[in-house]
């Protein structure tokens, strides 16, 4: 670890108490060290003591002593005693005791005579000896120590003179003691140990006094008070080592439970803080009792709460956003986005979870007809309505996205197909049940449900689903189709193909590029001569050599919304095989435009700059009766321009399967009706519904309408047209489709054939 | 009055003084020391003799000298041996007494003899209490011309406690007789326990009143007595006896045995007029 890193309170708080402990250990280590000094010199000093104290005591011995015989010598009595000793006896036995000349009860005296002779040594009970060793000194005093029988006597010699000038010597006297006892009984010992003081001399040895302390051995007494001090240091200083080490625990306990822990739960707490995990419990609570750190964790508690209040509001403001970019505000139904993330995550799960999974696209008929008649707000109420009614009919855990304009989906997990269809059934049955007369909408509001289903053993595939349910769903916008189309029930092959992919691509490669949208002209003759009046004009895209027909292509169109960029590419190419000089002259051309474009300026222009060619051939505008003109007055104003100014004829296609047949009629100038293949196929079954088809056309052709049978593919029809005043007759019976180069040849073997005939 | 002639002696007459000690052969090997304290040859020497077995240092023996020299007399003040060579300190009751009555008059007689021989032709006698008794004991036993006088201070007889004097006399004539040398202890003066040879204590035994008051009585000297109101070492009766024996006596008022403290003032005017009267009786 450098010491430049940071350390934990907790490392810091465990360092202070080693440390103290250190130090309690260093200070219990000098005590001990300063107590064993101590007791060594309290030692020393004992001993030194104890010989002081032994000296002292022999001192005072030997000064008593020698007093003693000082006194006794210069005692009236003992000279008394010596020059007429007749009662030495008694003055031995008694006076000398009851004088208090020997005070000691350990001593005796005796006297000798000047020659050193025991004066009474039949009655002498002192122990001394009966003659003076030899050696001493005649008139000084003379000490000796001896071992009689095991006693240490200590014997004091005095002369004793008759004259105060000490000049007449007439004897002596020896003071006896008992050497030990006397000296045990020079007051206490407190440091020399008394039983231990011994003079280690052989039976019989004599030593003068002066080589005493070169024999005397002692022992030193145990002190009790050193004894008693060295225990109250010891004591002291293992209370004082106790008390240092609790101090250090309880210190380290406060110091733990007042600073370490919480430190540690303010550091826990910014940690849980950094990591979004703070969560204001009863602990957090819990007040701490240092002034600072309370302060800090209600700052921090407080500056906590105001965080995840904020982080709240912003959740809220998230979530709201999050919603609001993920539901339509329209409807309140997911929008494309949610959809998008949501798909994408359906997938994840059912690929990781396989189950029978369906997707739903649904798709208002006529929606735009619808806004552009009623205008955005009620069309707007219509979504609304339409979105209501789906989510109603939805399961509980389905979620209803709007895609597109009018254009919803939804997806199922754990499903069949059937279950798909019956949802799908009950949003029709919910939507026809729908009122939408209150919004003022006459026409009948209706939705296509295109459905694609994929097993659980196929959920590779998941990812087709949308553009399966796409194709079913324009399947089920194709006139005479059920408005609930399954992929691969409902749809042709050629439509899954093309609309899936190659001819989508190729539709929007042909809008950008001109050339690639080729004519085909199917001959419309006249009745009765049957010979060609005119072609109507049918566009092919032609596709990597291939071509693509209507059938694949137009719903994409429809779907993508193209209908006015594919009129406008088809006006031009028209425009273009006009000006080729191919297109036979005197012929005329029928155009199919849908009524959407009519009011494009850019279709328009185009047909005003189409209308030159009307001088040679006759132009016919066929306006589908499929599609719903919302803009009435406007288209009318629009083709009664192009009709009178442009010289262009207008055209009903599709008659008989379309909304309001009757009232296009009226509002529009129409001079050619083209009655569907529908109607005019029921002319060949000679029922009911063929003779009011029959009585229509009479009808239609007595008011000045000019009649065009569309599909006419056997004679039988083409007669009963014929017979019921049909001006023109269409179809496969008498001429296909064909391409503009070809189409002069045709015209010309046509004409060839039929100038001769 | 008195007192502050006194004090003028004690001030300025020391420097007249002359002390010596003189030492005796009073007995075969003992010797014997008393205090010397020349004074004018004009006047009387007196011997001034201790009381019982005390020295020449009793306070009242030493003051009482120093007074008389002081005044211009002799002193000599000896301590008696009690058979102790150069005994100089005071003898205790429980010691071996050996002495005799006998032995005291005969250093008494050595001391007189002494002073005799430093020309001193007047001496007068004077005893503090036992030593009063023992001067009189040697006055009753042919004295030497030259003593004079006699004063007794505190004059006491020897007294032998309660048991009966003769008894006691009888017993240990017997023990002198038989010759049992054992040592006694009988009660003798203020000693309890005065231990002693029989012949020793049978020396001072016959010294009792009556005997002191015949002595007096035939006194060849001229004799006074000083006694005290407050002794109570005496006989509750020896003053009237003394008294009735119209012995010359100065009683002092409240003056103990030792007549010491203020008394002893008392002691030396008293002593000092006695000496003047004897001096005046002793002209022709």
């Amino acid at each position: 670890m450098r010491w430049s890193a940071s350390f934990t309170i907790r490392q810091v708080a465990l360092a202070v108490v080693a440390g103290f402990l250190v130090l309690a250990s260093l200070i219990g280590w000098y005590a001990a060290y300063q107590t064993r000094a101590v007791t060594h010199n309290l030692e020393q000093h004992s001993l030194k003591a104890a010989s002081a104290e032994i000296s002292a005591a022999v001192q005072r011995l030997s000064s008593l002593i020698e007093e003693q015989g000082s006194n006794l010598a210069e005692w009236d009595e003992t000279r008394q005693q010596i020059l007429t000793p007749e009662y030495y006896a008694y003055w031995q036995s008694e006076r000398l005791y009851v004088s208090g000349m020997i005070s000691e009860p350990h001593s005796t005296a005796a006297l000798y005579n000047r020659s050193g002779t025991l004066l009474a040594p039949a009655v002498d009970t002192s122990g001394s000896p009966r003659e003076l060793p030899a050696g001493y000194h005649p008139f000084q005093t003379n000490d000796w120590l001896v071992n009689e029988s095991g006693t240490i006597v200590l014997y004091h010699l005095f002369p004793v003179f008759n004259d105060t000038q000490r000049q007449m010597l007439i004897g002596y006297g020896l003071v006896r003691t008992d050497f030990m006892q006397a000296l045990r009984k020079q007051g206490q010992f407190y440091f020399a140990d008394q039983d231990s003081i011994s003079v280690p001399l052989q039976p019989g040895e004599t030593i003068g006094i002066s080589r005493l302390f070169t024999r005397l051995k002692y022992g030193v007494r145990s002190n009790p008070d050193q004894q008693r001090f060295q225990s109250i240091l010891t004591q002291t200083m293992l209370a004082l080592f106790l008390l240092l080490l609790v101090m250090v625990l309880l210190g380290s306990f406060i110091y733990s439970r007042l600073l370490v822990r919480p430190m540690r739960r303010l550091s826990d707490d910014i940690n849980a803080m950094q990591q979004g995990r703070f969560m204001p419990g009863p602990l957090r609570q819990e007040s701490m009792r240092i002034k600072e750190l309370e302060h800090i964790r209600r700052s921090l508690h407080d500056y906590q709460l105001q965080l995840r209040e904020l982080h709240g509001s912003l959740e809220l403001q998230n979530q709201e956003f999050h919603s609001q970019a993920r539901h339509d505000a329209l409807t309140g139904c997911h929008n494309r986005r949610a959809y998008e993330e949501d798909w994408e995550k359906f997938q994840q799960d059912t690929q990781a979870s396989p189950q029978g999974v369906a997707f739903l696209l649904f798709d208002c008929d006529r929606f735009k007809t619808i806004n552009d008649t009623y205008g955005h707000a009620k069309g707007d109420r219509v979504l609304t309505i339409v979105a209501d009614q789906l989510l109603l009919a939805l399961r509980a855990n389905d979620r209803l996205y709007r895609i597109g304009g009018d254009e919803f989906a939804t997806f199922m997990s754990y499903t069949t197909t059937f279950q798909a269809k019956q949802i799908a059934q009950r949003c029709q049955s919910l939507i026809d049940a729908s009122s939408f007369t209150d919004l003022g909408i006459k026409e009948p509001v209706s939705i296509s449900i295109g459905i694609a289903f994929c097993a659980a053993d196929h959920v590779d595939r998941i990812g087709d689903l949308p553009k399966q349910a796409d194709i079913a769903m324009y399947t089920a916008k194709q006139p005479g189709r059920k408005p609930v189309a399954v992929y691969g029930e409902d749809t042709d092959r050629s439509a899954q193909t093309l609309v899936a992919s190659r001819e989508t691509s190729a539709l929007f490669q042909a809008l950008a590029t001109p050339g690639m949208i080729e004519m085909h002209y199917q001959p419309i003759h006249a009745l009765p001569g049957r010979q060609v009046d005119y072609y109507e004009a049918l566009a092919r895209i032609r596709h990597a050599g291939e071509i693509i027909m209507p059938g694949a292509f137009l719903p994409v169109v429809s779907s993508r919304r193209l209908e006015a960029d594919f009129d406008l590419a088809v006006l031009q190419q028209i425009d273009a095989d006009l000006s080729s000089g191919l297109f036979p002259p005197g012929r005329g051309v029928s155009i199919n435009l849908s009524a959407q474009s009519i009011s494009r300026p850019d279709i328009l222009s185009q047909l005003m700059e189409l209308s030159r060619h009307s001088t040679r051939h006759r132009l016919t505008l066929e306006i589908t009766e499929t599609s719903l003109i919302t803009q009435m007055m406007e288209v009318k104003k629009h083709l009664e321009m192009l009709q009178s100014e442009h010289h262009f004829c207008i055209a009903m296609d599709d008659f008989g399967t379309g909304y309001s047949p009757l009232r296009y009629l009226v509002d529009l100038p129409v001079d050619v009706i083209k009655f569907d293949i529908s109607l005019v196929s029921t002319l060949d079954e000679g029922d009911r519904a063929s003779q009011v088809v029959a009585d229509f056309a009479r009808m239609m052709s007595d008011v000045g309408y000019e009649l065009v049978a569309e599909g006419v593919e056997t004679e039988s029809v083409l007669q009963k047209v014929e017979s019921l005043g049909f001006a023109h007759v269409q179809g496969y019976l008498l001429g296909r489709p064909t391409p503009l180069a070809q189409l002069g040849a045709q015209t010309a073997q046509a004409t060839g054939s039929a100038d001769p005939g | 009055m008195r007192v502050n002639r006194l004090l003028l002696i004690v001030l300025f007459l020391p420097a007249l003084a002359r002390a010596a000690i003189v030492q005796q052969n009073v007995h075969p090997g003992i010797n014997a020391q008393a205090e010397y304290l020349a004074g004018k040859r004009d006047k009387p020497a007196l011997l001034v003799l201790h009381g019982f077995l005390q020295t020449r240092e009793f306070p009242t023996v030493t003051t009482l000298a120093r007074g008389l020299h002081d005044s211009g007399y002799t002193v000599l003040t000896p301590t008696l041996s009690l058979l102790i060579p150069n005994r100089s300190q005071s003898l205790a009751c429980e010691a071996v007494h050996m002495h005799r009555l006998e032995d005291d008059l005969a250093e008494l007689s050595h001391w007189i003899a002494w002073l005799k021989k430093q020309g001193h032709r007047q001496i007068i006698l004077m005893g503090h209490s036992f030593g009063s008794l023992q001067l009189l004991a040697y006055l009753s036993d042919k004295p030497d011309q030259s003593v004079k006088g006699f004063i007794g201070a505190s004059l006491i007889e020897a007294q032998v406690g309660k048991a009966s004097r003769q008894a006691l006399i009888t017993q240990l004539k017997n023990r002198v007789r038989q010759g049992n040398r054992a040592l006694v202890t009988y009660p003798l003066s203020y000693c309890k326990s005065y231990t002693s040879s029989p012949e020793g204590i049978l020396s001072y035994a016959y010294w009792d009143q009556a005997h002191l008051l015949e002595v007096l009585r035939r006194s060849p000297v001229d004799i006074r007595l000083i006694m005290g109101t407050a002794d109570s070492m005496v006989g509750s009766g020896w003053l009237r006896s003394l008294q009735n024996r119209r012995i010359p006596m100065v009683v002092i008022t409240g003056a103990n045995h030792f007549m010491d403290g203020t008394h002893e003032f008392d002691l030396l005017e008293h002593t000092l007029g006695m000496l003047d009267e004897m001096s005046s009786n002793a002209r022709p």
